[in-house]
């Protein structure tokens, strides 16, 4: 049988994995609990925390605490964690990498695969920080598949009858609206829209900001300045929004919250259902805007809906149910259960890929549109930058589209190709999510043509290829993975570092990880060392040499590597010496 | 070559329902995860052909197994009468026969 691949919803707030054994899914506990907080921590003894105890240590130590790492994933930055820096990346693998020992231990074997869900809505970059995530926690991401989709996969269980299902998904931090038919066994996604930063805490933070302005008014006091004070704000919050989905009113009450010139404060007040529903109706309207854009997309009606799945964690807010109902005139439905039934998703798409038999198939599309800038008309005159759109939304995935451009003058031997995500005919009013520059054309007049492929993974990752089409000169990229923006920080030396943090743990608690753990902290062979060493000198090379020369290195990069990744060390010296070779070529 | 028609396995007269159903089956028995370019394949055929606008483009314009006698009797016994504005009629004339020489040749920015 095949190795086992785990499915996983890696949540803003709540993380879950899953596998599916004997046709049946299962939502693997840790103890007695299967869902994971998406916290993470350091202890008093310096050791790494996930899960329930990071979110308890909250409240006491949010300096050394990291919550909602997910609505930071992508972006160029990095957070604190008792006095390190470490990027979103890096936090995300340590939760993956707690969700993966979760499951060895329950599936007594190691587990190296996994099919990890993001939101329909995030983007390039924040797909490509999610696989950048599995691979620093050693989890091969063999799909990424999306949250909305997933939870139809789990819902519709090989039915057979044809129905327009609305997913309505939202979670902690991101929101999207998927129209998905399902029929013959396919789950078949018409369209997706959303917005990858909405979700459950922004309700918080409204809350928030109400007793932080009920406290600025009746004691004086700015509690933003007490990190503490503001822990215990955030978490009451957080309860009063539970509170609020079941009950009309809810009492908030924090004694001892904060100190003022020596007097104790305390934080008591009420808030009712009303007060909170107005604080986040525009958010609520932001999410029903998606709908119908959703639904314009899918090219059908309200009345073509036949069911409404709620999903995450957010949904319980009643408000939304009653939104909803209104719109299409009937409950959404309830039997699934919401905190879970993505990672159920996840884990029958990674038996699909696995070869299991599954009564459903997937067919999903992309939220995006993907195009260049070329000269053209914009509003009558003529304008450099017209966006011309390749792949559009809601298109299939995979997806591959070729567009022929044209040289815009004699002699022109070189284009610049630049890659925009969005729907503005201006192109400088969408997203630039990466560009390159194809030289060497030949010198003839212009009208020379170029084709620009475009090509769209079933991961929903963008490929990009440029061909003179008279030569076949051709240039292509994946659009620039997030970690190379920082210096020096690569996937293998995040790797090393988190797995090193895990080697503090205490090992009862991961059973099999544990051998794992010792493996990386075993000094490499010297061999491995000259041959790491000789591959970062010719990967700090790579700037200034041609295209052929690079093509040749990175040739026998991968050889080495796969290598050094089997402990294979004899049949390192061959390629480290033919790459040494080059290197002194280059340098003399 | 095969036609789409072939690909999906449905006959020429097929309606909209039956070539929905002949392609979800083909991507029952392809998913998209174990063999995409299969799957590319048949979602391609089935785009060419799910619905009457589609079939006429195609009939229309996919040389040379387009019957132009055939193609006429099928527009005209349609009950819709086939309405083209001038627009439109004149983006006929202007696309040419060969898919990859209709794209749109525009000119690249150089800086």
């Amino acid at each position: 049988m095949n190795e086992i691949i785990i499915g996983i919803d890696l949540g803003t707030t709540n993380s879950e994995v899953a596998v599916v054994e004997q046709g049946k899914v299962t939502v693997i506990a840790d103890g007695d609990k299967n869902i994971l907080p998406s916290y993470v921590g350091i202890d008093d003894n310096g050791d790494i925390i996930v899960g329930e105890t990071a979110r308890n240590q909250y409240l006491a130590y949010p300096e050394r605490t990291i919550k909602s790492i997910k609505r930071l994933m992508g972006e160029n930055t990095q957070v604190n964690l008792a006095d390190q820096k470490y990027t979103p990346q890096e936090i995300s693998a340590i939760i993956l990498k707690r969700l993966k020992a979760i499951a060895e231990t329950y599936l007594g074997q190691p587990v190296s695969k996994a099919v990890i869900t993001v939101p329909a809505y995030f983007s390039d970059a924040q797909r490509q920080a999610t696989r950048e995530a599995g691979e620093i926690a050693g989890l091969d991401v063999v799909r990424m598949i999306n949250e909305p989709t997933a939870a139809a996969l789990a819902y519709d269980a090989g039915e057979q009858e044809k129905k327009h299902v609305l997913v309505y998904d939202l979670g902690g931090g991101t929101f999207d609206v998927s129209v998905v038919n399902i029929e013959a066994g396919v789950v078949e996604v018409l369209s997706s829209h959303g917005d990858n930063h909405l979700g459950g805490d922004d309700f918080d933070q409204q809350i928030i900001e109400y007793l932080l302005k009920h406290l600025q008014e009746t004691y004086g006091v700015d509690a933003r300045k007490h990190s503490k004070a503001m822990a215990r704000i955030t978490r009451a919050a957080e309860n009063a929004k539970f509170l609020l989905s079941e009950q009309p009113y809810a009492q908030i009450e924090e004694e001892y919250l904060l100190e003022n010139d020596g007097t104790p404060i305390h934080l008591s007040i009420e808030l009712s259902r009303m007060v909170y529903e107005e604080m986040i109706e525009d958010y609520i309207n932001v999410t029903m805007d998606a709908v119908h854009i959703a639904m314009k997309g899918a090219k059908l009606a309200m009345s073509d809906i036949d069911e409404i799945v709620l999903v995450g964690g957010s949904t319980r807010t009643p408000c939304i149910r009653e939104r909803l109902s209104n719109e299409f005139g009937f409950e959404p439905h309830s039997e699934v259960d919401a905190d879970l039934c993505v990672a159920m998703g996840a884990a029958i798409q990674a038996a699909m890929i696995n070869g299991q038999e599954v009564d459903t198939v997937l067919v999903d599309v992309t939220p995006y549109t993907y195009g260049t800038a070329a000269i053209g008309t914009l509003d009558g005159e003529s304008y450099p930058f017209m966006f011309v759109p390749i792949i559009h939304k809601n298109s299939v995935l995979p997806n591959r589209k070729v567009e022929a451009f044209a040289t815009s003058h004699d002699g022109q031997m070189a284009v610049d190709v630049t890659i925009y995500q969005g729907e503005d005919p201006d192109a400088l009013n969408n997203v630039k999510i990466g560009e390159f520059r194809v030289e060497g054309l030949q010198d003839v007049e212009r009208g020379n043509i170029v084709t620009l492929a475009l090509e769209l993974d079933l991961n929903g990752i963008l490929h990009v290829s440029a061909e003179e089409k008279a030569t076949g000169l051709e240039k292509s990229i994946t659009i620039e993975n997030a970690l190379s923006n920082f210096e020096g920080s690569t996937l293998d030396t995040a790797k090393q570092r988190i797995s090193s943090l895990f080697g503090q743990l205490d090992s009862s608690l991961y059973g099999q990880d544990e051998s794992l753990v010792i493996e990386h902290e075993q000094p490499a062979a010297p061999e491995i060392e000259a041959a790491q060493a000789t591959i970062k000198k010719a990967e700090s090379l790579f700037e200034t040499i041609s295209s052929e020369d690079k093509e040749d290195m990175v040739d026998l990069i991968e050889m080495i590597s796969a290598n050094i990744e089997a402990k294979d060390i004899a049949g390192l010296d061959k390629p480290v010496a033919e790459l040494n070779d080059i290197i002194y070529y280059l340098e003399s | 070559m095969k036609t789409p028609y072939q690909m999906l396995g449905v006959a020429s007269n097929a309606t909209d329902a039956e070539i929905k159903q002949a392609y979800l089956q083909k991507v029952k028995d392809n998913p998209p995860d174990r063999d995409q370019k299969q799957f590319q394949l048949m979602h391609d055929a089935y785009l060419k052909i799910k619905d009457e606008k589609s079939r006429l483009n195609y009939d229309l314009f996919t040389l040379p197994v387009a019957n132009f006698d055939e193609v006429v009797d099928k527009a005209l016994s349609s009950g819709k009468k086939p309405t083209l504005t001038a627009v439109q009629f004149k983006a006929l004339l202007a696309a040419s026969v060969d898919e990859s020489t209709i794209t749109q040749a525009i000119t690249m920015a150089e800086k």
